[in-house]
């Protein structure tokens, strides 16, 4: 090894990029040489991060639902084409037993609303903890509520909850619109210096929408909450001019 | 039939039926080329699925094109998967979010990850051993407190690299911030969802 190369220690830090594709050339490089090496403690590291990323991911993304048309194009594509059965497997029906064929479809039901509530129940947890999260915000000691957009006749309306603890919470109603490809970007504005980004959220069809920002805030040296419109996953700096500023 | 006998079919389907419930069995189907296998696959993975590439490429058409190259690609690669070993989630979350990411690249004119690594990156010999429900139940919780354990700073960073796809040297670029700073907070906040999931993943 020379001076140049990355110790065990420095690898190990690396794995979940090097597993997600996204570490630059030279280090993945020298990865994939130690990897193509043999070393089993590596290639298990690397193994452990590419499931980590997927458990981070999985939890990271908000739920949406895919449009029907996703599944019939899938059936097609593995030749699921029909439905329907073919004359032998109805003659091989006609052939089976009434109370086979009952047992056989009430199982079958169960099955497919067991999977039906097993996605519940993921939607459900996602939810709980999301609302958990607003509710750890909104019940904590010293938390501030400060209203935005009364004074306005126009959109949008709404509070912001900060605990330097905790977090912020933002709840806002009458959000204009957005157009594919465009998102809400939530800053914190410090009394000096750049905004910081605060994650990006989208409104419901009825122009709503809850953001949480977890986790501890330096509120004495944050001066206003402000929302921008932003293309695409968000900006690094706002775009644009806020649609809402709440000073805190 | 008797009834007894009735009860005794009843029960064999039923047990049969069920056991398709863990991943294993499904993997055994997938391999046989059995196209309802696939509709069990998407029913139990396709939402997720749906979800995180259209987090990505914030684009209903191109999310459909890419969960449908996602699923058919997972139905001609099963083949390597070990069915004795873990379930299937973690390895068809990642072939999604592989192709999302290929796909920003290509559009925004980045360099794409060679075929040969991602080929490696996403073989399903590297999901060897995932828990079985660690998209599901518990799980959420675990991951969910990682995931809040990370400060604003040390979360877009980690969202660059998760649905931007991109490298240290790029969320410096765009971020506008040195790259030993970037490196240290991505270092951070790997090590807290490391430390968080430790043993959970291990």
């Amino acid at each position: 090894m020379t001076d140049e190369d990355l110790t065990h220690e420095e690898m190990h830090d690396l794995y979940e990029l090097y597993a997600l594709g996204v570490l630059d050339q030279v280090e993945r490089d020298e990865i994939s040489r130690h990897l193509g090496s043999g070393c089993a403690v590596c290639l298990g590291a690397v193994r452990r991060a590419s499931m980590q990323n997927a458990g981070v991911l999985g939890i990271l993304t908000p739920d949406s639902t895919p449009p029907g048309r996703v599944e019939a194009r899938l059936r097609e594509g593995v030749g699921l084409r029909a439905r329907g059965w073919t004359w032998a497997a109805w003659a091989a029906a006609a052939a089976c037993l009434v109370a086979m064929t009952w047992a056989g479809l009430k199982s079958w039901r169960i099955s497919h609303e067991l999977d039906a509530t097993r996605q519940e129940v993921r939607r459900t947890d996602l939810e709980l903890a999301r609302v958990r999260a607003v509710l750890d915000v909104l019940n904590a000691p010293g938390t501030r509520a400060v209203s935005f957009g009364e004074e306005k006749q126009m959109p949008p309306r709404g509070s912001v909850f900060v605990n330097p603890q905790k977090g912020v919470v933002l709840i806002a109603s009458r959000l204009p619109q957005l157009s594919t490809g465009w998102c809400y970007e939530m800053w914190l504005i410090p009394k000096t210096g750049a905004p910081k980004p605060a994650g990006v959220f989208w409104a419901t069809e009825a122009g709503s929408a809850v953001h949480t920002l977890a986790g501890p805030l330096d509120v004495a040296s944050t001066g206003a909450v402000a929302v921008t419109v932003e293309p695409g996953n968000g900006s690094p700096a706002p775009t644009s001019k806020p649609i809402i500023v709440a000073s805190l | 039939m008797s009834g007894s006998l009735l009860v005794s079919v009843a029960v064999a389907v039923l047990s049969a039926v069920l056991r398709l419930r863990d991943d294993g069995e499904l993997v055994e189907r997938l391999q046989k080329r059995d196209p309802d296998a696939m509709a069990i696959l998407y029913e139990r993975y396709g939402r997720l699925t749906w979800s995180v590439i259209l987090r990505i490429v914030r684009n209903q058409a191109v999310a459909e094109d890419l969960v449908q190259e996602t699923f058919l690609r997972v139905w001609n690669r099963v083949a390597a998967f070990d069915r004795q070993k873990g379930a299937l989630g973690p390895w068809v979350l990642t072939v999604a979010r592989n192709r999302a990411i290929d796909y920003l690249r290509s559009v925004e004119g980045r360099a794409a990850e060679s075929a040969f690594d991602l080929e490696r990156l996403e073989h399903p010999s590297m999901f060897s051993g995932a828990p079985a429900g660690m998209l599901t139940g518990d799980w959420v919780k675990i991951l969910r407190d990682a995931v809040e354990r990370l400060d604003p700073n040390q979360r877009v960073l980690i969202e660059l690299a998760y649905y931007e796809g991109l490298s240290q040297s790029e969320m410096a670029e765009r971020l506008k911030q040195p790259l030993g700073t970037v490196k240290t907070r991505v270092r951070a906040a790997l090590r807290i969802l490391r430390q968080e999931l430790g043993e959970a993943v291990a």
